[in-house]
């Protein structure tokens, strides 16, 4: 599981590339801080080239949009594959992004 | 067709469980949607026994089996430790908004989802959780 941050024009992009299962989510927590600490602008998430999420990744997701909403910025998500909006769609996750 | 995987309660071990299910996947012949599903439930439903089974101890063993005839398709999760019964599990409320949603609590109910039936008993000090495809 890697994750890659940029940033253009003041939108931060998260690119995540690979599974974020159980035992990723442990370093993916630490490697999205930076994206924490900025919650206060727009965040594009990029999932085109994730493959998996489990409930720890879910989670972590969450956390981030409680972020933006305490800190006035906004979380995007876009290209997730059919299995991983399926997820999003059960847990009710989908109703809490803005999806691309 | 059975297969067995042997996981100790490590979170590190969790990546066997997704390689030992698409290898079932390419050998039992399964549709990727059902792989990704099938990974998906047996991932939390194994994280929850590492959780809640074996709270302190380390390097338990939990043993997954997965058995497929023509009639029949279901996986039994087994391990030694405390008692613990997923299927009593309370429902999270996913409608609330973001700033409502409690962080977590979503495992066992992803498993309910994606699987038709689970079952729970408690047998010769084990816990044993069958997950119904």
């Amino acid at each position: 599981m890697k994750l890659e941050i940029k940033e253009k024009e003041g939108i931060l992009t998260g690119v995540l590339c690979g599974r974020l299962d159980t035992a990723a989510a442990q370093q993916f927590e630490k490697d999205m801080q930076p994206l924490m600490g900025q919650a206060n602008k727009p965040i594009v998430l990029d999932c085109t080239q994730l493959d998996f999420i489990s409930s720890s990744g879910l989670r972590l997701f969450l956390a981030l949009r409680k972020q933006t909403l305490a800190k006035g910025g906004s979380v995007t998500i876009k290209g997730v594959n059919p299995e991983i909006k399926q997820v999003f769609t059960i847990t009710g996750f989908f109703s809490l992004f803005n999806f691309e | 067709m059975t297969e067995t995987l042997h996981l100790i309660n490590d979170i590190h071990d969790v990546p066997k469980l997704g390689a030992w299910v698409e290898g079932l996947g390419e050998k039992w012949e399964l549709p990727m949607p059902q792989v990704f599903n099938l990974n998906l439930a047996l991932e939390e439903a194994v994280v929850n026994v590492m959780n809640y089974a074996y709270p302190h101890e380390k390097g338990k063993p939990i043993t997954v089996t997965a058995n497929k005839d023509s009639e029949a398709f279901y996986f039994v999760i087994e391990d030694e430790g405390i008692p613990f019964d997923p299927t009593k599990a309370e429902n999270p409320d996913i409608t609330l908004d973001a700033d409502e949603r409690p962080i977590g609590g979503l495992g066992i109910f992803l498993v309910q989802e994606l699987m038709s039936r689970i079952s729970y008993e408690r047998k010769d000090n084990k816990n044993i959780l069958s997950l119904y495809v």
